[in-house]
């Protein structure tokens, strides 16, 4: 029992931490908030549903494709919406990316509908046994998946050039500017990258559960919560709070009552605020 | 002085006008402007934290949620609505100061962001507190036994009221001493605290403020619908409508809640019914355009305008 719930939570905390990252980096970097966040990583499950009712392909692949599409998406969305009124300050990106997020949830109901969609793969079933706690498959897949593109991440900011380009904005734009590196540039990629990892996200989040856009507001909800735990732009600081968010579900849900998972993740989130607003793991570096 | 005649004289036309005006108007649209006045007061609330103080309470439906909550409690419990109103909005007040305190340390994103955590936990305490609200279902009120016509005349007349009530009184409480303390905060908050403005009660009174009349617009609501589910009071949605209503009439102006609520409400209105399965993507699209072109406000953008004319007027003259 108590095997069976680590694993649960360990395996949930894996997905959280990837979907956490990219609304972190948004947060912590470029200075947005994205309240479109939770409509982007919807929109990456329905790609990766589209591509499996035509051509069969295991979300686990197609995922490559909604991280593309969404990344386009976020460039675009970032260029034409955002960067024009980031002088405007705090009022105008929320207002505007719920604004992007009302269209988004217009599209995917219309396209779409409201209802549950699930993506049934063949090996849906299997599970393997590590100790007495059984581990389903695709769980296990997907939370592979996610801590290794979590590193992968972690890698582009750390040993590509765009990712220490990012970084250098990140801790002093105008120096940035001065050894010539195009800061604007460096912020759109940045959000870019956060919607491909929504859309990454979605797919992994297909194979798993069943999605609709009721999900929207909720995934935001999460998001907010991890950004918090771990700090903002802060990568690994994200997959700690993943992590601990899974957990916290997980034990929430089995001795309280799942019903108060929401009002359990806010009360922590509103907690760490008033006493560490930098994150649990971070410094006083981006916030 | 005569300016300040003139604007009494207009203020008294106005509301005569709009008293009498559902006399002129079927159901339907009595019911869309009793919507307005109620959106313009919950505006005002926020107009008084982000435009006048630079604070976002982007979780501010919750003070919307516990008027209406604590008056259908209370009703459903057999106490007369006078009666309730007054506890609703001191429910509300209390809540602003015992969660303001601590919260309105936080500065900019982490404040907006920290305000939203406290409405969905509320909401979600709301939903799953079964017995006394009623829970996800929602809860009932007791239904004013008269016919309809003249029970909406009387939420229209309540709203207006109210909607004057909240104009007046935060336009003179900016331009007291307390509300040069508040726009100090905005300006420079180091700088207030050390000219000995003490912040933190300013900040703290000023969203009891808000949450006061945010409630009790919630309890006029609730009473109105006579049904109330805990996803419609504590919506997100309702924070946003009010944020982008004070964007447009104009952050910081008194008269901007009032002129934003008119155009935005009349043309959801118009949205609902022209575009049913697109209303929230032509939603989204009119907040992008409002940012795009009116930034500052429908008011700002007159004022801009009329100073236009007067300094091309002058050229003239000179010329």
């Amino acid at each position: 029992m108590g095997l069976q719930m680590l694993v649960n939570a360990i395996l949930l905390g894996g997905l959280y931490a990837l979907m956490g990252i990219g609304f972190s980096l948004q947060w912590g970097i470029s200075g947005i908030i994205n309240l479109s966040y939770g409509a982007m990583v919807m929109l990456g499950s329905y790609i990766s549903l589209e591509i499996f009712n035509f051509f069969q392909i295991d979300p686990f692949i197609s995922m490559i494709m909604s991280g593309a599409i969404l990344f386009v998406i976020g460039a675009i969305i970032y260029r034409g919406l955002l960067q024009p009124f980031l002088k405007g300050g705090i009022v105008f990106t929320l207002i505007l990316t719920y604004a992007t997020r009302l269209i988004i949830e217009n599209i995917i109901l219309k396209v779409w509908s409201a209802d549950y969609r699930t993506i049934r793969l063949s090996y849906v079933g299997s599970n393997f046994q590590f100790g007495n706690a059984y581990v389903p498959l695709i769980k296990f897949l997907a939370f592979l998946l996610a801590g290794v593109l979590v590193y992968l991440t972690y890698l582009f900011m750390m040993k590509t050039k765009t990712g220490k380009g990012i970084q250098a904005v990140a801790l002093d734009k105008e120096g940035a500017q001065a050894v010539g590196i195009d800061v604007e540039k460096m912020y759109m990629i940045n959000f870019a990258v956060g919607t491909a990892l929504a859309g990454i996200t979605g797919s992994l989040w297909a194979t798993i559960y069943s999605f609709s856009p009721h999900l929207i507001g909720v995934i935001v909800g999460k998001v907010f919560i991890i950004a918090i735990l771990g700090g903002l732009g802060n990568i690994w600081g994200a997959a700690a709070g993943g992590l601990l968010l899974g957990f916290a579900e997980v034990a929430g849900a089995s001795f309280i009552g799942s019903e108060w998972q929401e009002a359990i993740g806010m009360v922590i989130m509103v907690s760490v605020l008033l006493w560490r607003p930098y994150g649990l793991m971070g410094k006083k570096f981006f916030a | 002085m005569l300016n300040k005649k003139v604007n009494i004289f207009l203020l008294f036309i106005a509301i005569a006008l709009f008293v009498f005006l559902p006399r002129f108007l079927t159901g339907y649209w009595v019911r869309v402007l009793t919507t307005i006045f109620m959106y313009a007061v919950i505006s005002q609330g926020m107009n008084l934290m982000s435009g006048y103080m630079g604070y976002l309470p982007f979780g501010n439906a919750m003070f919307f949620g516990i008027g209406a909550y604590v008056t259908a409690i209370g009703m459903s419990k057999g106490l007369p609505f006078v009666l309730v109103i007054p506890l609703a909005a001191m429910t509300a007040i209390l809540f602003s100061i015992l969660l303001g305190t601590p919260v309105l340390r936080l500065r900019g994103h982490y404040f907006a962001i920290a305000t939203i955590g406290m409405s969905g936990a509320l909401l979600s305490v709301v939903q799953n507190a079964t017995e006394i609200t009623g829970g996800a279902m929602g809860t009932t009120l007791p239904i004013i036994d008269k016919a309809p016509g003249v029970v909406y005349n009387y939420f229209y007349l309540a709203m207006l009221g109210l909607m004057v009530t909240t104009t007046l009184s935060i336009h003179f409480l900016v331009k007291s001493k307390f509300g040069f303390g508040i726009r100090s905060i905005k300006a420079n908050e180091e700088a207030a605290d050390s000219m000995g403005i003490n912040t933190t009660f300013h900040k703290v009174t000023a969203w009891a403020i808000s949450a006061f009349f945010t409630s009790i617009a919630g309890g006029l609501y609730a009473y109105w619908m006579s049904f109330i589910g805990p996803d419609e009071v504590f919506d997100v949605m309702i924070a946003v409508n009010t944020i982008v209503i004070m964007l447009i009439g104009g952050a910081g102006s008194i008269l901007g809640p009032i002129i934003g609520a008119f155009i935005i409400e009349l043309f959801a209105e118009v949205a609902w019914s022209a575009f049913l399965e697109y209303h929230l993507a032509v939603l989204g699209i009119m907040i992008v355009a409002i940012v795009i072109f009116v930034p500052k406000g429908v008011i700002s953008a007159i004022t801009d305008v009329l100073k236009r004319k007067k300094i091309s007027v002058r050229k003239k003259v000179t010329l």
